[in-house]
């Protein structure tokens, strides 16, 4: 993540440069993108909210400060606005709560579909705090560092999340076969 | 038995974040200790599967869409509605001209009557700058692509205003309908934006009010904002406006707007 170049790009957005706009969202429009869909689960509020994400944050641009990195403040817009989102969701799909009677074994073929739909439910049952460092930690391959920046944490607090979080997942995930 | 120390340690080396120090202090742990490898193992399992996940592909469009939505400081070609409202009420009594801005704003207040009709494309006002600070921060928004028209929605308000901020640009007529009254909200006014600077043609807009909803045709691009005040408190939760869009009479589009 260029932080330099990032900086250059915001800079020259702040005059005005449409240019620039495009390169800085070309760069950041997919991560944003996963992120919010990792965290919600839903191709169309990710898709909302990703746009809300750069909606606002190009309306505070004046608000940015150069002190901290680029991608953390957008990271964090839409780490928050993920989370608002879901907040305010009333039609989240319910977790298959049907208990799994025996296991499949080891030698079973998980189609790789299945295994997609089976890690995002997975997420989807982590806590909202743990759920968040997992998709920065693993699709966002955010470092415990910008993680910490990111939700203004203390770095200790996100290892103790993640390391929780992949207990949980990996007992889960254990126990329905497919680790 | 595998102590915190080694699961740190252990976390941290599938994570790439440890220091020489503690990689030569895992490599003796897990020389000792075989829970320690299977743990190592069980997680880098994880930690594969995740990484191996595809990564989602935005729809196609997304990045155009948003960077319609977006004016740079400086940019003349857009319209920010959420800059021009920072301070913004609906006055009974004086307006005043902003010095420098190349629009005009149609304001008037309605009160909600069965059938009213009003045609704005005569009406011009001003804005007024007010002490009250209106509500700018976005609860919810819905973009429309697709049928002929295009734009978006956006929520924003405080517990005792709601205000939607219509960006819209259609090709044919078509009809929206905001059903505000079951969400507790009254209707207070509208408020217009004409651009002056835009080439383009602003469209003549009809709004009605009936039974509680809002119905506005629309041909062409249009900016305004609708003001809905709280009529019924609500204790906890928020409150959804529901946005209905149709063309030839065909509905083409229905969403929530929640805030």
């Amino acid at each position: 993540m260029g932080n330099n170049r990032d900086f250059a790009l915001v800079e020259r957005c702040q005059s005005g440069d449409r240019r620039a706009l495009e390169e800085l969202l070309g760069y950041y429009q997919k991560p944003v993108y996963n992120a919010a869909y990792r965290i919600l689960g839903n191709p169309d509020d990710a898709a909302d909210t990703t746009q809300v994400v750069f909606m606002k944050a190009f309306e505070r641009l004046g608000q940015y400060d150069p002190r901290y990195k680029f991608f953390s403040w957008i990271y964090r817009i839409a780490i928050n606005e993920s989370i608002n989102l879901l907040k305010r969701a009333r039609n989240q799909q319910p977790l298959d709560d049907t208990e799994v009677t025996g296991t499949r074994g080891p030698e079973a073929a998980v189609e790789a579909g299945d295994v997609s739909r089976e890690i995002q439910e997975e997420l989807m049952g982590l806590k909202e705090d743990y759920r968040t460092v997992v998709v920065l930690r693993h699709f966002s391959e955010c470092s415990y560092r910008q993680i910490s920046e990111i939700l203004q944490i203390p770095e200790k607090t996100v290892k103790s999340r993640l390391y929780s979080a992949r207990q949980l997942m990996k007992e889960s995930l254990q126990a329905r076969g497919v680790v | 038995m595998i102590d915190e120390r080694t699961i740190e340690l252990i976390n941290a080396d599938i994570d790439g974040e440890l220091e020489p120090s503690e990689r030569l202090e895992l490599d003796g742990i897990l020389d000792s200790s075989a829970d320690a490898r299977a743990m190592r193992a069980e997680l880098l399992s994880l930690n594969n599967l995740l990484e191996s996940l595809p990564e989602q592909k935005p729809p196609a469009g997304l990045l155009q869409e948003i960077l319609n939505k977006i004016t740079l400081p400086g940019e003349k070609s857009a319209f920010s509605l959420s800059r021009l409202f920072t301070s913004f009420q609906p006055a009974a009594t004086g307006l005043a001209f902003a010095a420098g801005l190349l629009v005009t704003v149609s304001f008037y207040e309605l009160l909600p009557r069965q059938g009213t009709s009003l045609d704005t494309g005569g009406m011009v006002g001003t804005m007024v700058a007010n002490p009250a600070t209106m509500p700018t921060e976005s609860r919810d928004v819905l973009a429309f692509e697709g049928a002929g028209l295009d734009g978006s929605v956006t929520l924003k308000g405080n517990k005792k205003l709601l205000i939607l901020e219509f960006d819209l640009d259609s090709s044919e007529q078509v009809e929206i309908k905001v059903a505000y009254a079951e969400a507790g909200l009254g209707f207070s006014g509208i408020a217009h934006v004409a651009n002056d600077v835009d080439d383009r043609p602003v469209a003549v807009e009809t709004y009605q009010l009936s039974e509680g909803v809002l119905r506005v045709e629309n041909q062409g691009r249009q900016i305004f904002t609708v003001f809905l005040p709280e009529v019924i408190p609500v204790k906890s939760g928020s409150r959804e406006i529901s946005i209905d869009v149709s063309t030839a009479g065909a509905r083409v589009f229905s969403g929530v707007l929640r805030g």
